[in-house]
C-alpha cells in the first residue's frame, strides 16, 4: 500500500506552549489511521496544521501523488482544500444550517461549478452546458445521499436535521470536494452506538470504495478499534506509540496515558 | 390572566413612560420659537404627555398580548394570509404587482404627487434590492451603502455635465465607477465580520461624503453640481420648444406638451431599473457564486474547507451590491438635475438597511413590502412636517414588535431535488 501523508518533525509552538513536539508519521491510500490521545494532546492542532488553519512553527507535510509529492506548508486557507484536495470535518458541526441540504453539497462543488457557469456568465445567460454540469453535481449529491439515507430530506434545511444526520451531512459534503485525503475530528462525538455503528459503515465504504485516505481524531474507542487499520497516540504533543489497533489495546504506554501510573 | 401579571406589566409600562418623558419631554416639550428679537423657549407639555401617554398604553397592549403567548388574532391573521399568498403564489403575486406597477401612472388617481412618491419608493426598492445582494445573501453588514449611491450619482453628473455623454452611456459608466468602489471598500475589510465590518462600512460611508464635501475643484464642494442633463426619450428630449434641428418628445408624438410626460417616463426608467436588479438577484442567487454567497454568511470556516475562496466570493458581493447602487444613483442625480453631498448622509444608509432588514433579510418581496410601508408611510404624515420622523419611527417598531425576523422571513432552497411539492 502506498503512502499517502507523510508528516515530518511536525512542530507547532503558541508562545511558550508546544502543541506538538516533533511528529513524525504516514498514513497511507485507502486506509483509517486514527489519532488517539487524552484531552489537550495535540489532536486537533495537527488538523488544523494539516488544513492550512495554522502555520506550523517546523516541520513538512507531504502528501504523495503518482510519482510527485506536494508540501502542504505552500498552501494556505482554501487552497488545501481546492488545490491540494485535503477535506476535513469539524469537531462542533459546520454545515450551512439555514441551506437546504442539497445546497450544501453543490456548495462543495463550488470551483467546478464556477468554471461550468463561465464565472457566472454562462449561468446566467442559461446555456445549456452550464445546465448539464449543474445537473451532474445534483446527481453526485444524490449518489452520496442516497448512501447515507437521506435522499428524501434533500429539500430541507440542513439545520433541521437530527444531529447523526448532520454529522453524516457534514462528512459526505466533504467527500464531495474528492478529496485525496479526509480528515475527520471526533465524527462520532454525541453519537448513539446505533449512528456510530451506521458512522463505521460510511467510514469503511469510503475507505474501500474511493481513492481516499481517511486521518481519524476520536475519542470513542469502539469506532477507533472498530476500523482504524493504524493508530497513532499523542499524549502532550509527542507521539508515544504508533501500531495497530490490537497493539495499541495492549501497550503499556498508551494505558498509562490514558490511566496513569501505579505509584 | 393572574393580577400579578396585570400588576407587573403595569409596572413595566409605566417605567417605559419614564424613558419616554425622559426622551420627548427636551425633544418635543421645549419648542424654541423667534419673536421679536432673540429666541424664546415655547414649552408643549400637552404634546409630551399625549405621546408619553401613547407610548405606556402601546407598552402596557403589548404585555397584555405576550402574556397571553398569541399574536393579536387579526394581526396574525392578516400576515400569515400574506405570507401565504406571497409564497403559494408567488408568481402570481410578482405578475399582478409588477402589472399594477405598469399601468401606475394611467389611473385615475394617479396625479404628479403619487407619481413622485412611486418614484422615491422605487428607487429605494432598488437600493434595497441591490443592498440585499450584499446583506441578505452574504450577511456582511454595509452601513454605508450610501457611498455608492453617491459615486453612481457623481460619477453620472461629473461625466455627463463634463462630456456631455448621453444618459445610457453614463449609466453604465456609473455602475462601473461604484462597482470600483465596492472593491475599493472589500479589500480592507475582508477579514471583519458583524459589528467590526459595520462599524468600517459607516466610516467608508462617511469619508466619501466628506470628500464630496471637501473636494471642491472637482465636485463643487457643497454647492453641489448643477444642470445634469436631463435623460431624453432615445433620443427625443422633453422640452417644451427644443433646439435648432431637434424634434422634441411631444412633437415627434404629436401631444399637447405636458411636464408628466417626463416624470412618467422616470418613473418607467426606474421601473425598468429595479426590475433588471431584482431578475439579476434572482438568478444569480441560483448560480454558484450566489450559493457561496449564502455559505459564506452561514459559515465562513465550513467555506474555507471546502475550497471556497472568501476573498473573491466576498469581493463579488461588494462589487455587484454597489453597482446597483450606482445605478440608482445616477437615475437619482438625472431625476433631480442637482445633487450635493446634503443627499447621501448616514440616514439614508439607515433607511436602506431598515429596508432589508425589516423586509426580511434576503427576502425580495419583503424589501418590497418594507419600502412601499416606511416610505409610504412617511410619506402620508408629510403635513406633520418635522414630525414624520415619528412615524418612520413607530412603522420600524410596529414591525419589530410583530414581525421580529422581518416582514417575510422564509428562505426558499435555490434548487429543489424532488421538485416544488405543492
Amino acid at each position: 500500500m502506498s503512502n499517502l501523508l507523510s508528516v515530518e518533525n511536525l512542530t507547532m509552538k503558541f508562545g511558550g506552549l508546544t502543541a506538538i513536539d516533533d511528529l513524525s508519521f504516514d498514513a497511507k491510500n485507502n486506509q483509517i489511521t486514527s489519532i488517539i490521545g487524552p484531552n489537550g494532546a495535540g489532536k486537533t492542532t495537527v488538523f488544523n496544521c494539516l488544513t492550512g488553519f495554522y502555520k506550523p512553527t517546523n516541520g513538512q507535510m507531504f502528501l504523495h501523488k503518482e510519482d510527485s509529492k506536494i508540501s502542504l506548508r505552500k498552501y494556505t486557507d482554501f487552497k488545501i482544500a481546492y488545490v491540494a484536495k485535503v477535506a476535513r470535518t469539524f469537531q462542533n458541526i459546520r454545515l450551512f444550517p439555514a441551506m437546504s441540504v442539497l445546497e450544501n453539497l453543490l456548495v462543495a462543488q463550488h470551483n467546478e461549478l464556477m468554471v461550468a457557469s463561465g464565472y457566472s456568465l454562462f449561468g446566467l445567460l442559461n446555456l445549456k452546458t452550464y445546465r448539464d454540469k449543474e445537473q451532474l453535481a445534483v446527481d453526485k449529491a444524490k449518489y452520496w445521499l442516497d448512501i447515507i439515507g437521506l435522499t428524501h430530506r434533500a429539500d430541507d434545511n440542513a439545520g433541521d436535521l437530527p444531529y447523526g444526520d448532520q454529522r453524516k451531512l457534514e462528512i459526505v459534503r466533504a467527500m464531495c470536494i474528492e478529496p485525496r485525503l479526509l480528515c475527520l475530528d471526533e465524527p462520532a462525538a454525541g453519537l448513539n452506538p446505533k449512528e456510530s455503528a451506521e458512522l463505521n459503515k460510511l467510514l469503511k465504504f469510503i475507505k474501500t470504495e474511493k481513492q481516499t485516505g481517511i486521518l481519524l481524531i476520536e475519542h470513542d474507542m469502539s469506532v477507533v478499534m472498530g476500523i482504524s487499520d493504524h493508530v497513532v497516540v499523542l499524549n502532550y504533543g509527542k507521539k508515544i506509540f504508533e501500531g495497530t489497533a490490537d497493539q495499541t489495546k495492549n501497550s503499556k504506554e498508551v494505558i498509562e496515558a490514558y490511566l496513569g501510573v501505579d505509584e | 390572566m393572574e393580577k400579578k401579571d396585570i400588576i407587573q406589566s403595569f409596572k413595566d409600562s409605566l417605567f417605559t413612560g419614564l424613558i419616554a418623558l425622559a426622551l420627548f419631554g427636551p425633544i418635543v416639550g421645549l419648542r424654541t420659537a423667534s419673536k421679536g428679537e432673540g429666541l424664546f423657549i415655547t414649552p408643549q407639555w400637552g404634546v409630551v404627555f399625549l405621546l408619553v401617554g401613547l407610548c405606556i398604553l402601546g407598552r402596557f397592549l403589548i404585555n397584555l398580548n405576550s402574556a397571553r403567548k398569541t399574536e393579536i388574532t387579526f394581526f396574525s391573521k392578516f400576515t400569515s394570509k400574506f405570507s401565504a399568498i406571497t409564497e403559494d403564489k408567488a408568481k402570481h403575486f410578482a405578475i399582478t404587482a409588477i402589472l399594477f406597477a405598469v399601468v401606475f401612472p394611467f389611473l385615475p388617481f394617479t396625479d404628479r404627487y403619487f407619481m413622485d412618491v412611486a418614484i422615491m419608493i422605487l428607487t429605494y426598492i432598488m437600493l434595497g434590492w441591490g443592498l440585499n445582494i450584499v446583506v441578505g445573501l452574504a450577511g456582511l453588514l454595509d452601513l454605508g451603502y450610501v457611498a455608492f449611491y453617491a459615486v453612481g450619482a457623481y460619477s453620472y453628473a461629473l461625466i455627463a455635465t463634463t462630456f456631455g455623454w448621453s444618459f445610457w452611456i453614463c449609466l453604465p459608466l456609473a455602475g462601473v465607477f461604484a462597482a470600483f468602489f465596492g472593491i475599493l471598500l472589500g479589500f480592507p475589510v475582508l477579514r471583519l465580520r458583524g459589528d467590526y465590518l459595520a462599524i468600517v462600512t459607516l466610516g467608508f460611508g462617511e469619508i466619501i461624503r466628506i470628500i464630496l464635501i471637501n473636494w471642491y475643484e472637482v465636485t463643487n464642494g457643497p454647492d453641489g453640481i448643477t444642470g445634469i442633463p436631463r435623460p431624453s426619450f432615445f433620443g427625443l428630449p422633453f422640452k417644451r420648444s427644443p433646439d435648432e434641428g431637434e424634434t422634441s418628445f411631444h412633437l415627434f408624438f404629436n401631444l399637447e406638451y405636458s411636464t408628466m410626460h417626463r416624470i412618467i417616463f422616470l418613473y418607467y426608467l426606474i421601473l425598468v431599473l429595479a426590475l433588471i436588479t431584482n431578475y439579476f438577484t434572482l438568478k444569480i442567487r441560483k448560480l454558484p457564486v450566489g450559493r457561496a454567497w449564502e455559505a459564506l454568511r452561514e459559515d465562513e470556516i465550513a467555506c474555507k474547507s471546502l475550497g471556497v475562496n472568501p476573498t473573491n466570493t466576498k469581493l463579488t458581493a461588494f462589487a455587484i451590491g454597489a453597482m446597483f447602487g450606482g445605478f440608482a444613483g445616477s437615475f437619482f442625480a438625472t431625476r433631480q438635475a442637482f445633487i450635493s453631498p446634503e443627499s447621501f448622509t448616514f440616514i439614508e444608509s439607515a433607511i436602506i438597511v431598515a429596508i432589508v432588514v425589516l423586509g426580511g433579510m434576503g427576502s425580495q418581496t419583503g424589501v418590497v413590502l418594507a419600502s412601499i410601508f416606511l416610505i409610504g408611510i412617511t410619506e402620508m404624515f408629510r403635513d406633520l412636517e418635522q414630525y414624520r420622523m415619528i412615524a418612520f419611527g413607530g412603522a420600524m417598531v410596529l414591525i419589530m414588535v410583530f414581525k421580529p425576523k422581518g416582514i417575510l422571513a422564509n428562505r426558499k432552497p435555490t434548487i429543489l431535488m424532488h421538485g416544488d411539492k405543492k
